[in-house]
């Protein structure tokens, strides 16, 4: 029950997050998108990986309502409270395929490998310093464009 | 409790976006939400199989989509200051002035 409150919460959020005319109040549904997700993960037993999604969503989630307000230009008419609960039901109604319809097979196949050994009997922290290069790279091309636009100064 | 059919759902909310909004802002938060489809159905079929490699992928993921991200919000300010405008169909409509004036 909780869990589909939680994947109900999760398509409400990401509908507010779409559909909201003012981006500050997208961004905070986003960011009512990736705390649901997060959740989700934990209910999957991945604890790792929600705390990365807390980690790398409040850094996404910072410089997007800075960069929000930069781009956001003020809404001509308001959403209405009527068209909010219009999504609201919008998101509920998306949900329920998630909650009734059952696809996939969720017996255990394969041996039990855990997080640790993965990281570092499979060579799974390898992944995880490339995925800092790759980061760092982007950050470097960011300056770049930044320090281009401003000329060097 | 499928999360199948939930990850699908976060991504066919992600292209409707993609393919409807004219806003930069917006066509950026459509991404964001294909990308936690993916990682949604990624986590779900790791633990459905036991294995824990599957989560040292995601945080690759994790880290590339955020890589992805940062990119993807520098290019997003640039092109804002520049040309004062965030939406798509102006951005188009500018490409096409300037196409017009060098061929003038």
């Amino acid at each position: 029950m909780i869990l589909e409150a939680i994947s109900i919460g999760l398509i409400i959020s990401a509908c507010l997050a779409l559909f909201l005319d003012e981006a500050v109040y997208s961004i905070a549904a986003l960011a009512g998108t990736f705390f649901f997700t997060a959740i989700l993960y934990v209910a999957n037993g991945a604890v790792f990986v929600a705390i990365f999604q807390f980690a790398v969503g409040v850094g996404t989630l910072a410089i997007l309502f800075l960069s929000g307000e930069m781009l956001s230009e003020k809404p001509t008419k308001k959403t209405s409270l009527k068209s909010t609960f219009a999504l609201i039901g919008a998101g509920v109604f998306l949900s329920l395929p998630a909650i009734f319809l059952s696809v996939s097979n969720t017996n255990a196949v394969g041996p039990d490998v855990s997080f640790g050994d993965a990281l570092w009997n499979l060579r799974g922290v390898d992944v995880v310093l490339q995925g800092l290069v790759i980061m760092t790279i982007a950050l470097g091309i960011a300056i770049v464009l930044y320090e281009k636009r401003t000329g060097g100064k | 409790m499928d999360f199948v059919i939930l990850s699908l759902v976060m991504l066919a909310i992600g292209i409707y976006g993609l393919l409807t909004k004219r806003h930069l802002l917006k066509v950026f938060i459509s991404i964001e939400l294909i990308a936690t489809g993916a990682t949604l159905n990624f986590v779900t079929l790791a633990s459905a199989m036991g294995k824990g490699l599957g989560e040292a992928f995601l945080i690759l993921a994790f880290s590339t989509d955020t890589a992805v991200s940062a990119v993807i919000l520098a290019l997003l300010v640039i092109i804002s200051k520049k040309y004062h405008t965030s939406d798509i169909s102006d951005l188009v409509q500018l490409e096409d002035n300037y196409e017009s004036e060098d061929e003038m």
